[in-house]
């Protein structure tokens, strides 16, 4: 039970929030002025001053000074009229005050008194997974959602372009969670397998199909049968090769290597490259005829410098994952997340968990503070700007190349001026991008 | 809207938001003797006491309005 010395000069507010405060189990006594306050004071011990700011004898706060020197000094809760007063209020009695702003309801006396202030229980932000996958609340990952719920409700093949480490994975995984399917979810990076390996992981093969098949195989797409295949750099896969997959995405049907039958399946292809539309047109990666059968909805996903909001969210979701898996207790401070969000991260959001994660590493386990590096540093920022000192064996025209590249970007890709500090012409120079088939840059 | 105005709103304001804390106050005591926490005479109590407020809350906007609109007119005349 708390005593509580209420001061406020509208007796019929006093009336109802005593009956308020005495049902909540306290005791309480009025006071219309600061005088009659000040009376209350001299007899008796307060736990808590519920203080009008506004009085017929002046402001609430005179009574500031006369509480601190007090045996026992009350906690205090002022209470104003309109809520602009708060304000003012904050910047002139500090921050260790508690506010009611009327109309009070009983459950604000309530909290106020039992000190269930918002303070006691900060209340956890908590992050959003989209699709239990995908984090940040930027307008570029809002599109993304938008079309991801989009076409998850059809059975398109959809064709995931962005840079290296955006995540293009766990947007095809986003996608197969919003489809709702019911068979699995089966990933394979066409990268990975040599030309010869390839088929069988594909499409699967018999027992007895070439050396080493000593049992039958499924391939990835009977794996995947009313799921979804997520085709990882499909770029990689060997042109050679792309007419077999042709004929699955168009007759969809798969016939095992060294196998006669032909096996239905049915399944949503979700492929990904982290070249440009341009690159795949131009460079002739992909046959024209599968890049359609595969991009009939493609997809973009936006670099993580043209989402810079979503870095705090992302650099704190990697925190929190790391504390749980270690038992740590690691934290961001504000300054921290501005470092993050300055920085461009070329290597995108695996780059940022990576860094994340090294900082965690690097940091005292005891204390909660993380220590960055003093830069944060990529082999991938720049173009090879720290050329390794020559090694013996490197052919004249690979070192050529770099001194060229380290050159313009030391320029800022002034083909004129690089030309003349290289001493040669600058046709020459153009005929050597163009021999390196660096064609953007040869646009510049 | 002139500085003189704008403090005229004001303390009509001011006066009409003085009932109305006094009304979500005596609601409170409403709620209390419907749960059977006060006695049920303190909810009629406190009903006649919203209603006056009520009353108390339309009279000063009442009065604002015309108020106002009298100085609007002054002003017009200028």
């Amino acid at each position: 039970m708390l005593t509580v010395l209420l001061v406020d000069d509208d007796a019929e507010f006093t009336e109802v929030a005593c009956t308020i405060i005495e049902f909540l189990g306290h005791e309480v006594l009025t006071a219309a002025t600061l005088q009659e306050a000040r009376n209350w004071l001299e007899k008796e011990t307060f736990d808590h001053i519920l203080l009008d700011f506004m009085l017929p004898d002046g402001s609430g706060a005179h009574l500031f000074d006369e509480l601190d020197s007090l045996d026992k000094r009350p906690r205090v809760t002022l209470i104003t009229g309109h809520p602009s007063v708060k304000s003012v209020i904050k910047g002139l009695c500090g921050p260790n005050i508690d506010y009611l702003v009327k109309p009070i309801q009983r459950e604000d006396i309530e909290a106020v008194l039992t000190k269930k202030s918002e303070k006691a229980a900060p209340k956890k932000a908590k992050i959003e997974k989209h699709f239990d996958l995908l984090i940040g609340e930027s307008p570029a990952m809002k599109d993304l959602y938008k079309l991801i719920s989009r076409v998850s409700k059809t059975s398109a093949n959809v064709m995931l372009l962005g840079e290296s480490g955006v995540g293009k994975e766990v947007v095809a995984a986003a996608i197969h969670k919003a489809s709702d399917s019911e068979g699995a979810y089966v990933a394979t990076n066409c990268g990975a397998f040599s030309k010869e390996l390839i088929a069988s992981e594909l499409f699967g093969h018999e027992k007895g199909a070439f050396t080493g098949a000593v049992g039958r195989k499924e391939g990835v797409f009977e794996q995947a049968e009313s799921g979804t295949l997520f085709l990882d750099e499909i770029t990689e896969m060997p042109i050679d090769m792309q007419p077999n997959l042709l004929r699955v995405l168009e007759n969809k049907v798969v016939i095992r290597v060294g196998g006669t039958k032909t096996i239905p399946v049915n399944c949503r292809v979700v492929s990904a490259t982290n070249r440009t539309m341009e690159e795949i047109a131009q460079s002739k990666v992909l046959r024209e005829d599968i890049y359609f059968r595969l991009a009939v909805f493609p997809i973009t996903i936006p670099p993580l410098r043209e989402r810079k909001e979503d870095i705090a969210l992302l650099a704190k979701t990697f925190i929190e994952e790391f504390n749980k898996d270690n038992n740590a207790k690691f934290k961001w401070d504000d300054t921290q997340l501005d470092t993050l969000q300055a920085y461009d991260w070329p290597g995108n959001v695996r780059e940022l968990r990576h860094f994340v994660h090294r900082a965690a590493i690097m940091s005292d386990p005891e204390s909660n503070v993380l220590e960055l590096p003093k830069t944060i540093e990529s082999p991938f920022a720049q173009k090879q700007s720290t050329t390794p000192s020559l090694q013996a064996g490197r052919t004249i025209e690979d070192v050529e190349k770099e001194l060229i590249y380290a050159t313009l970007e030391k320029v800022n890709g002034n083909k004129t001026m690089a030309a003349e500090m290289l001493g040669i012409s600058t046709k020459t120079l153009y005929n050597r991008l163009h021999a390196y088939g660096d064609l953007s840059k040869d646009e510049q | 809207m002139t500085d003189d105005e704008f403090s005229k709103i004001s303390v009509f304001v001011h006066d009409a938001r003085k009932p109305l804390n006094r009304i979500s106050m005596q609601a409170e005591l409403v709620k209390m003797a419907l749960n059977g926490d006060i006695p049920a005479q303190k909810a009629a109590e406190a009903l006649d006491k919203i209603i006056a407020s009520a009353k108390d809350c339309s009279n000063t906007l009442a009065e604002m309005t015309t108020q106002m609109s009298a100085s609007n007119s002054d002003s017009s005349d200028d």
